[in-house]
């Protein structure tokens, strides 16, 4: 400790600056025996111990997610998944056959239907293309190959009491 | 002292908070050998001070996630360990009788060599379990580790007038004991 440090904590017990050096010099074979005093050191091993110890001993914050996609992970856990998985869809695919002849749903945006010689476009775009009319239909005909297709827009007005048929 | 390594205690925080081990590593390495050092000064029993600084890394890693960049990590590391320290020495002598852990402690000392040498620092030793343990982190901060008042007061979370109180009696008391044995 320098005499500042020193003359920082014992200025005021003292009244000239004589007596303060007086009583450090009195501090100082006190010092000198205090750094005689080393700290002995830690060995690597301790060193190694003691980081191993308390590295694995913090908290680890694992979300639930993760934990979840972990536990997916697992190769056992896949694989039995798998075979659950594809024993359900065999089941739903042998004991429900996919219907193909579905009705139209009311909110399908377009539906064409074709025939030989004619092509009808219907659904909600063609209704929001004519809010006036109800069950607005566009029917395209076609007679011959070299004449050109005859464009008719079928709906009805007053809850069908009035049937429109408009060339377009 | 954090800005002359390539790499700052700050990153290597951000890391470790990651779970990056080998940043975690860095940061224990670069700061273990203060932290025994004040262990040492503050526990005295050579067989505790493991377990002291072993307690002090457990509650750095485990608050390594709360600690607020932009504050020095060196002190906020002095705060945890000269605490710590203060707070296991209280327990071990609740737990254990003092008398008899230092009886043994003179015994193994007087077997060495350099039983001289080792009788006084078994006197230096003696004398700083003789004074209070917030006198003896007080004086250990100031005199050993050559720490500010001001930076102690902060680190013991007292006054800085306490904090000169318990360095001015820690060197009266320490002179007192050791002036009639260290010549004898």
């Amino acid at each position: 400790m320098s005499f500042e440090q020193f003359k920082d904590l014992f200025q005021r017990a003292f009244e000239s600056e004589e007596e303060l050096q007086e009583e450090y010099r009195a501090f100082l074979s006190m010092f000198e025996q205090l750094n005689r005093a080393p700290v002995p050191e830690m060995t690597d091993d301790d060193k190694a111990t003691i980081f191993n110890r308390a590295w694995l001993e913090r908290p680890q914050k694992v979300s639930w997610i993760s934990t979840w996609m972990n536990f997916f992970k697992q190769p056992a856990v896949a694989f039995v998944l798998g075979i659950v998985i594809g024993c359900m869809v065999m089941s739903n695919a042998k004991n429900k056959r996919l219907d193909l002849a579905q009705p139209v749903s009311a909110d399908t945006l377009l539906t064409i239907e074709r025939t030989n010689y004619t092509q009808t476009y219907k659904g909600k775009m063609i209704e929001e293309f004519y809010p006036e009319f109800e069950n607005p239909r566009i029917v395209l005909e076609q007679t011959e190959e070299s004449s050109p297709p005859q464009r008719t827009l079928y709906g009805t007005l007053d809850n069908g009491e009035i049937t429109v048929v408009w060339n377009l | 002292m954090n800005q002359h390594y390539p790499v700052s205690d700050e990153a290597l925080i951000k890391a470790a908070t990651r779970g990056d081990r080998d940043a975690a590593a860095w940061l224990y390495h670069r700061h273990v050998d203060k932290v025994h050092r004040i262990c040492y000064r503050i526990v005295l029993d050579p067989s505790q001070v493991q377990d002291c600084v072993q307690e002090v890394w457990l509650k750095v890693f485990r608050s390594l996630d709360g600690f607020r960049s932009g504050r020095s990590f060196a002190a906020w590391l002095n705060t945890v360990t000269a605490n710590t320290a203060i707070d296991y020495y209280r327990k071990y002598v609740r737990q254990r009788n003092l008398h008899e852990a230092h009886k043994g402690h003179v015994e193994a000392l007087a077997t060495d060599e350099q039983a001289d040498e080792a009788h006084v620092l078994e006197q230096i030793q003696t004398a700083l379990e003789e004074i209070s343990v917030n006198q003896r982190a007080a004086f250990t901060l100031r005199y050993f580790e050559d720490m500010p008042t001001s930076e102690i007061a902060r680190t013991l979370g007292c006054a800085e007038g306490t904090v000169r109180v318990h360095i001015r009696r820690a060197l009266l008391a320490l002179r007192e004991r050791l002036a009639g044995k260290l010549h004898q």
